[in-house]
This record gives structure tokens, sequence and C-alpha cells, in this order.
């Protein structure tokens, strides 16, 4: 009977396995969506078609903040996973909730600065330039707002779940979901603000 | 059951460690501080303030995918993952690279 059971996680381990991978090559052409887009962007803003007026309308206050929100909350979503390992159902949802706090205050800015943005003349159909500008960073944006969604079902779940594989799984999923929109939001600040702004 | 969760599955992404977190963690606001500081103080020349920001950006890119991502080559799974992480890469400089270059040659040739 014994044997039995461990046959049946280790049947459960290497199926999961599986699972993570496509999820992993999921994230991989992710990334290929988020490359072409950098591509539009670089072609559109650096090589002398339009002169960018992108750079009068940069606040780089507000994307530093933005920056430290994003990676803190990376940083307690790697917290969050530390604490399932242990079997520690509710520090787990309270560190989550904090991912959420911290990725919610990062759309918010965001949106924020959006609204200021147009606000200022500065629209997505203004031309090609302004049009890449939202359509990167506001795609890097509908991803984190995905991302929080997938965090509070997560919070809600976890109670049910506890204890079994399938928690662990599905916050392997959450998590490289969650540090791969870190990575991204590293490039969308260096080529968009950074080089923006000089 | 005891057993079951101290061998947590890792699927590849080796084990959890407090320590590498926070590592990857100070090291990434650390280069993050250095590339926003370079360019809000402008004392640089553009030339340096493009290497700082470039290398800051790959730096940290490399620090997340390792200490966060936690890509390694220790088990089968992690191999297989990195590689296809490599596959991705080339596909992603073949799209950027290819279309600056082409659009810079259209550029040229429609302006010169």
């Amino acid at each position: 009977m014994h044997n039995e059971v461990t046959v049946m996680d280790e049947h459960h381990h290497d199926n999961d396995a599986t699972d993570v991978f496509g999820f992993w090559l999921y994230i991989m052409t992710d990334c290929i969506l988020f490359g072409s887009l950098f591509a539009t962007f670089l072609v559109l803003n650096y090589q002398g078609m339009l002169p960018s007026t992108l750079k009068s309308h940069i606040n780089l206050r507000v994307v530093l903040l933005e920056t430290f929100l994003l990676l803190a909350s990376n940083f307690t979503y790697c917290l969050a996973m530390l604490d399932l390992y242990k079997q520690k159902i509710f520090r787990t949802q309270v560190w989550l909730g904090m991912t959420f706090l911290l990725g919610g205050s990062f759309v918010f800015i965001e949106v924020r600065e959006f609204i200021q943005l147009a606000a200022e003349g500065f629209r997505w159909d203004l031309n090609g330039s302004a049009s890449s500008f939202f359509t990167l960073v506001g795609t890097h944006g509908l991803h984190v707002s995905c991302g929080l969604l997938w965090i509070l079902v997560m919070i809600l779940q976890l109670p049910k779940l506890k204890g079994s594989h399938i928690a662990n799984r599905r916050m392997t999923y959450l998590g490289l979901f969650w540090n791969f929109l870190d990575i991204v939001w590293i490039f969308v600040f260096t080529i968009v603000y950074l080089l923006g702004a000089m | 059951m005891t057993d079951h969760s101290l061998h947590q599955p890792d699927y590849g992404t080796g084990q959890k460690k407090l320590g590498i977190y926070l590592l990857g963690f100070v090291a990434c606001s650390i280069l993050t501080l250095l590339a926003f500081w370079v360019v809000m103080a402008d004392t640089l020349t553009h030339g340096q303030i493009f290497a700082v920001i470039y290398g800051s950006a790959c730096l940290q890119f490399v620090i997340q995918l390792v200490c966060f991502l936690r890509l390694n080559t220790l088990t089968p799974q992690g191999r297989t993952n990195v590689m296809s992480f490599v596959f991705t890469l080339v596909i992603l400089v073949t799209i950027i690279a290819g279309s600056l270059w082409i659009m810079r040659n259209m550029n040229y040739n429609m302006m010169h």
C-alpha cells in the first residue's frame, strides 16, 4: 500500500514536471511577443524617422518608484514560495497579499502616468513613436494586471489545495510568470525610459 | 508525508533558499539605482551613459535568471529549460537585430 502511494506520487511529479516545462515554453513565446514590440519601438524611436516627443514627458522618479515596486513584489513572491514549501499556508497568503499590493500600486501608477501623458497631448494616436510606446508599455501592464488577478485567485484557492502537489505546481507557474514580468520590465525601463530621457 | 515536504519537486529550478533571493534583490536594487543615477545626474558623456545602463540591464537580466528564475544545468529538466531559453534568445536576437539592421538600411537609402 505504501509502495503504491509512492508510485502515485512519483507519477504526479513526472506529470507536473512536464506541465511546468509546457508553461516555461509559453513564457518563451511571450518573450518573442515582447521582443517584437521592442524591435518596433526601437525602429520607430531611435532611427531618426520622427523626432520623438517622449523625452519631455518622462518623469524618471516615477519610473524608479515603479521599478522598485515590481522588484519588491518579485521578492515577496519568492518569500511566499518559501513558506509554501514549509506548508505554512497562512503566511504564504500574507506574502501573496503583499505581492498583490505592490503589483497593484505598480499598475495604479502606470495607469495614472498614461492618463497624464494623454492629458499633456502625448496620445497613442499621435504618431508611430507614441503608438509603439503605449503598445509596449501597455502590453506589459496588461500582463501585470492578469498576474494580479491570478494572485487573487491563488490566495482564495490555497486553503483548499493545502498540502497537495497541485498547490506547488500552480504556485510554480505563477512564480515563473511574475518573475518573467519583472525581467521584461528591466528592459522596458532601460530602453524606453532611461534611453528616452537621455 | 514528512518525507514529501523535505523533498519538494523543484521542476529543474533548483533549491529555494532565502539567501539567494536576498542576494538577487540587493544586487538588482544597487544596479537599478546606479542606472537611474547615471541618467539623472547626467555628468558622463553619452557613450559612457549608454555603457552603464546597458551593462546594468544585462547584469540584472543574468542575476534575475540565476537568482529568481533559478535557471541551471544541474538537472535534466534544468538543462531542457536552458536549451529552450537559448533557442528563444537566438530568435529574439534575429528579430530585434534583424529589424534594426533592415530598417537602418532602408532609412539610409530613402534619405540619401
